[in-house]
């Protein structure tokens, strides 16, 4: 893809933009989760020091005593993790396990517990619930802590952390993929647009199908109105070449009559450029006609009937010079209807039935019949024939009408270029009466 | 001899009003389809060349009208479309022959002769075998009264077995007849303009006879 790729760009968006919610989130948990465990730690140590409160008494120096101590075992381990102290102005009274330590005196309230995260004794730091009461009348503020050391609750809260993050990481893998696939979907529409697209600027006649999503709709009707647009300049284009065609033709005879005049006056040489001039433009005109006339059946539509149209094109024939010598046959059966405009047909098979008829030694037989699903029409004479060159020369697609020069060629190019448009199959091979049998078929709906 | 020539363009028209008049016609030129129409269906012509595109009436439409008019001069019509359909349009409306431009004078001229020399050459012979009448001259037949378009060559083997005097005729005799010398394959030629001719004049006025040959019999059943 290329750098102003839309795919590149919603997938790098969405990457971004789930990546950013998902540290957001890791960050959200993890301080909510933080506040739950440390209330969780404070509520216990809030129970511990209410025990070491129940048992707090002053003596008359007016020194804290706690009698009972807390029984709870954490305590008696020197240097354990868990301590309690109580302390007035005239002393305090402390856990075993403080030893010669003390716990730090922070600000704290008579009303309530207030818990904090401080630095303790042994270079730990603590989880630590204080108050200040009063245990007599005496007004004597009493300091209580608890403090239990908190740093496998740090390292338990950090694994966690990591444990999230580490998921979170997943997460947004499988988002990203999600979003990939999710992009490829709605991209999809717009490849099956190119391959439409593609169609269209192959012929002129085809539109973009309404298949499509609304969201590209307007799109497609902007295409399709700018195809109908591009195809009425195309047609009226070839029907002023065709126009122009036929008005040169008039003109041409008056001119080919000069060459006439020109050799009774005694220019030969004249008279002979004038022919081959007036030979070059006809072919041309012919080209230029045939090819406008190919353009206009291509997916014209149309039905025809075979017999009708045959019977007429052999009496022309019969006419000629050629064909006056000439024995035609048609076995065409009665009913038969072939999928293509009658003029275009009788263009096609005109040709076929001329060309069999300037080659023909005796005969001249056209016949059509339904082969399956398919139209057969067959025009075969008893003359020559044609060499494999050859007949691979005058079907061979890509070859152009004006290529193949006047004559005999021009023929049967013009036929294969209108049974292409009509989506026909025209092929040539050699005839069972021993000279060329041409055939055209049609797949019938 | 009169030939009509009905051409628009002037230019075209000068030349070949020019060439009819050097081999022998008296031309009188017409360069619209009304004055067209008129002056074919008044006077009487030897030929008459029509150009197709024509300005107030078409070529096309000039034709017709003659000939339900029943005028039956020889008729070469010149197309500029020169595609099939308009040959079968013209040929369908009674046209003899036709050319398409651009096209060399002098063949105008040679085919404008063939056409004159087929029309009038002979004088008119009626030959009636059953319910067939062929008129030698003209080159046509009618069965029961009923007028049938025949090509030369079904003309000439038509011909051939009017003349045989209810004689069978071996498919090679017919041959040779109308090829000159012939071998084997051409009976097949011949099989082929009589089934055609069958299907014109119906199935009965010409019988085979397994082994022998044609027997022309003329009837309608």
């Amino acid at each position: 893809m290329k750098g102003n790729s839309l795919r590149l760009r919603l997938l790098a968006g969405a990457a971004i933009a789930i990546f950013l919610a998902l540290t957001l989130a890791w960050a959200g948990i993890s301080w909510l989760f933080h506040q739950h465990v440390e209330r969780r730690e404070a509520a216990e140590l809030t129970k511990l020091a209410e025990q070491v409160v129940a048992g707090l008494t002053l003596n008359s120096a007016g020194k804290p005593v706690v009698d009972p101590p807390p029984s709870d075992p954490r305590f008696q381990p020197i240097a354990g993790g868990s301590y309690w102290q109580a302390s007035s102005a005239a002393g305090s009274v402390q856990s075993q396990s403080l030893w010669d330590q003390s716990l730090p005196l922070v600000a704290a309230g008579t009303d309530d517990w207030s818990h904090a995260t401080v630095r303790g004794p042994y270079g730990k730091h603590l989880t630590m619930v204080s108050r200040r009461v009063r245990p007599d009348a005496r007004r004597i503020d009493v300091a209580v802590r608890v403090g239990s050391d908190d740093s496998e609750m740090r390292s338990a809260l950090r694994e966690f952390d990591r444990v999230l993050a580490l998921s979170l990481a997943l997460l947004w893998l499988v988002l990203s993929i999600a979003a990939y696939i999710q992009v490829s979907l709605g991209l999809r529409p717009l490849d099956r647009l190119r391959r439409d697209l593609d169609r269209l600027r192959r012929s002129p006649s085809a539109r973009l199908p309404a298949h499509h999503p609304h969201e590209v709709q307007p799109v497609i009707e902007a295409i399709n109105a700018m195809a109908s647009a591009r195809e009425a300049d195309l047609a009226r284009a070839r029907r002023r070449a065709a126009d122009l065609a036929h008005s040169l033709k008039t003109p041409l005879a008056v001119v080919a009559a000069q060459s006439r005049r020109a050799r009774e006056a005694g220019a030969d040489g004249a008279a002979e450029s004038i022919d081959r001039a007036v030979e070059a433009v006809g072919a041309a005109l012919e080209a230029e006609l045939a090819r406008s006339r190919a353009a206009a059946a291509r997916g014209s539509g149309g039905e025809s009937a075979p017999l009708a149209i045959t019977e007429g094109l052999v009496a022309v024939v019969e006419r000629t010079e050629r064909g006056e010598t000439i024995a035609f046959s048609v076995d065409i059966t009665p009913d038969l209807r072939a999928p293509v405009d009658a003029t275009d047909l009788a263009e096609m098979l005109g040709a076929l039935i001329e060309n069999a008829a300037r080659h023909a030694r005796r005969q001249v037989r056209v016949s059509g019949f339904r082969d399956g699903e398919r139209l057969v029409l067959r025009v075969e004479d008893d003359g020559p024939g044609m060499d494999e060159g050859a007949i691979e020369g005058a079907t061979q697609r890509g070859v152009r009408i004006d290529e193949t020069g006047s004559g005999h060629g021009l023929g049967l190019a013009i036929v294969r270029d209108l049974a292409e448009a009509t989506e026909g199959d025209f092929r040539l091979e050699r005839a069972p009466l021993g000279g060329l049998a041409a055939e055209l078929r049609w797949t019938l709906a | 001899m009169r030939a009509l020539l009905v051409e628009d363009d002037p230019d075209l028209a000068d030349d070949v009003a020019r060439a009819l008049g050097a081999a022998g016609f008296v031309v009188d030129r017409c360069s619209d389809g009304e004055e067209a129409w008129f002056q074919g269906d008044v006077e009487d012509y030897a030929v008459a060349v029509l150009d197709l595109g024509l300005p107030r009436l078409d070529g096309l439409s000039v034709l017709r009208r003659w000939r339900s008019a029943s005028r039956t001069m020889p008729v070469l019509i010149l197309t500029a479309r020169g595609d099939w359909t308009e040959k079968v349009e013209g040929i369908d409306a009674g046209a003899d022959d036709y050319m398409a431009k651009p096209f060399a004078t002098g063949e105008l001229i040679a085919r404008v002769r063939a056409l004159v020399r087929r029309a009038s050459g002979h004088a008119s012979a009626l030959l009636t075998i059953g319910d067939l009448a062929i008129d030698t001259a003209r080159m046509s037949a009618a069965i029961s009264g009923r007028q049938v378009q025949l090509s030369q060559l079904e003309f000439r083997l038509l011909n051939f077995l009017a003349h045989q005097q209810d004689r069978i005729v071996a498919a090679g005799e017919i041959a040779e007849h109308l090829y000159g010398a012939s071998d084997g394959s051409d009976t097949n030629a011949v099989e082929a303009i009589v089934t055609r001719l069958r299907r014109k004049l119906g199935s009965h006025a010409i019988e085979t006879r397994r082994g022998l040959g044609y027997l022309l019999t003329g009837r309608t059943e």
